[in-house]
């Protein structure tokens, strides 16, 4: 029982903590709609006329994914961290059992609800507002869950070396926009230089995306990795990115002064 | 160091920077022993009981509690409570003592520990919505949930009103009396005088005295006293055979509208009566009273601060007169 029972503890704690903060709630969920309402509903995609939408509109359901997937964990880990370390927490959970993996494991659990939540919230969307026609694969199951993981790991990251809950937020905003406009979102790879390829593949958001993509929209036509399928072999690269991110997130988390 | 010791720290020395926060700092707490850490701010406390708990690594030093370095000891059997702690704030006390709860194998009833800091009847407030008393005292509940042989408590009782200040010391004293070792911080002599059977006093990072406190108050306390409010010149009492003077400190009032009357038991006090009415001195009053902590914590701090302070300065003269030699 002792790491499930202290992983529950800590879970069940930041979700209480989090479902209380109306406002924080609120715009968990206001900002991808809102994002989907401008930029679906009202930019509208024109596949005919080019320009920034010139694709189809379930194309673009990744990278709608993408906003919560990337930016809920950014912002709301880094936030965390930093809360923690004003208030002396992570002094006196270091002094319990709790190991850092594990904090970071529950609050990772908890940012999935509210991300599982906030997708569902947006694929209805999607589909309502711009007539995306895309299929409802499992596996995107695993890649918000993975993509959850991963940027959680992140959001530790920044949350541990940056000083303020101010500077954590800046720091999740100045990563998560270019990680977000850059890694086959929103504008693919034919729309950016030439010399740009390698520094998208070294986004874990691109293989989130390329994924995702191939997972809900055949038409894509996603190249396969290795001869391996596209759904499984970005859903490989991003879990051992994922894992990699995590595991240095969690060593990030300060247990000293 | 004694071969009992639960909490051990040796020669512990922590710098952040150029400030020295510990500086060989060392002491021994047996087992279910209170003992109090007692210093001005800066002395190092926090640091040291940072170092105590595996919370800060020192620069050099050993810290040991129950024979293991602190990183490697048995968290179920520690309860810590830092300075300056602030738990999730939207959660009730009762919330936030089931979760402290739940990060330990074997823990209490979170209602026996409420009831225990003397807060049963608030257990469904918000944490932001209790005072800060209050608050500090469901601090102090997260720090009893697992029973803990050991307890290190940084300033327990700041913010917390007289009522609770005396909930807290009941507490600590019934943990005590059940066998638990507790390391506390405090600026509160009474306090220390109150729960601790020994006190270490520190100082820029060292811990220059410790003791028992009635053995400090004899060591370092100084003699009973008796206070005379009066504006006459201590040579008016020439012919006292008690040694009489101004007061080196008194109560935010001025020196040169009291004088003070050393070395004197309580039955004396009518021929100074008696010597005053004689000599028709004026006096508005008469404060009689023994040496406490408070005497030792401002006697050694002030000596501890202006050794310091001397020494800085022979640096800095140091320091210019090299200067003054290169410039020559």
């Amino acid at each position: 029982m002792s790491r499930l029972g202290r992983i529950r503890a800590e879970t069940s704690a930041g979700w209480r903590s989090f479902v209380r903060r109306r406002t924080a709630v609120f715009f968990t969920f206001f900002f991808p709609v809102i994002l989907i309402v401008i930029f679906g509903a009202l930019v509208r995609t024109d596949p005919a006329d080019g320009g920034l939408f010139a694709e189809p509109a379930a194309y673009y359901v990744p990278g709608y994914l993408a906003v919560v997937v990337l930016f809920t964990p950014l912002s709301r880990m880094g936030s965390e961290v930093a809360r923690h370390r004003e208030g002396n927490r992570f002094e006196k959970l270091a002094t319990t059992p709790l190991t850092r993996g594990e904090w970071l494991l529950a609050q990772t659990a908890v940012n999935a609800v509210i991300i599982g939540l906030a997708s569902l919230l947006i694929l209805g969307l999607v589909i309502i507002l711009t007539g995306a026609e895309i299929v409802f694969a499992p596996i995107l199951i695993a890649y918000v869950l993975i993509g959850v993981v991963c940027f959680c790991g992140l959001g530790a990251i920044l949350g541990s070396y940056t000083d303020s809950q101010d500077g954590a937020i800046a720091a999740s905003n100045a990563i998560g926009l270019p990680l977000l406009f850059l890694s086959e979102t929103f504008i693919s790879l034919e729309q950016l230089p030439g010399w740009f390829e390698p520094f998208v593949n070294l986004s874990p958001l691109t293989y989130f995306a390329r994924g995702v993509r191939a997972a809900t929209y055949a038409e894509a036509g996603v190249a396969d990795v290795a001869g391996i399928d596209p759904v499984l072999a970005n859903l490989g690269i991003l879990v051992v990115v994922a894992a990699v991110v995590f595991a240095i997130g969690a060593r990030s988390i300060p247990r000293t002064d | 160091m004694e071969a009992e010791a639960v909490v051990e720290a040796r020669g512990l020395e922590k710098s952040y920077g150029e400030t020295v926060a510990l500086s060989g700092a060392s002491l021994a707490v047996e087992a279910g022993e209170v003992f109090a850490l007692i210093g001005p701010n800066g002395a190092g406390k926090t640091t040291l009981v940072r170092a105590l708990t595996g919370t800060t690594e020192p620069d050099s030093g050993q810290a040991r509690i129950m024979g293991e370095s602190p990183t490697a000891v048995d968290r179920g059997r520690l309860g810590v409570l830092p300075q300056d702690f602030t738990p999730p704030d939207r959660l009730t006390a009762h919330e936030l003592l089931a979760y402290y709860a739940g990060l330990y194998d074997d823990a209490r009833d979170p209602d026996d520990v409420l009831a225990d800091v003397g807060l049963a009847d608030t257990g469904e407030t918000w944490y932001e919505d209790l005072s800060g008393g209050q608050q500090r005292r469901v601090c102090v509940g997260a720090t009893l949930v697992n029973d803990p042989d050991v307890l290190f408590l940084d300033e327990p009782t700041t913010g917390i009103d007289p009522a609770g200040r005396r909930t807290v010391w009941r507490l600590i004293e019934d943990l005590a009396a059940s066998g638990t070792t507790v390391i506390l911080t405090t600026h509160d002599m009474a306090e220390a005088q109150r729960l601790a059977d020994r006190v270490g006093l520190l100082a820029s990072g060292s811990v220059i005295a410790r003791g028992t406190p009635d053995a400090l108050v004899s060591d370092h306390g100084g003699s009973s006293r008796l206070t005379i409010e009066t504006t006459a010149d201590p040579a008016a009492f020439d012919d006292l055979e008690h040694p009489v003077s101004r007061p080196e400190r008194h109560r935010g009032r001025s020196a040169e509208s009291a004088v003070v009357v050393r070395d004197i038991d309580p039955e004396a006090i009518a021929t100074v009566v008696d010597y005053l009415e004689r000599r028709s001195l004026e006096y508005t009053g008469l404060t009689w009273a023994e040496p406490d902590l408070e005497d030792v914590y401002l006697a050694l701090a002030d000596r501890a601060e202006l050794e310091r302070t001397a020494a800085v300065d022979d640096v800095a003269d140091q320091s210019d007169a090299v200067e003054a030699g290169e410039t020559a």
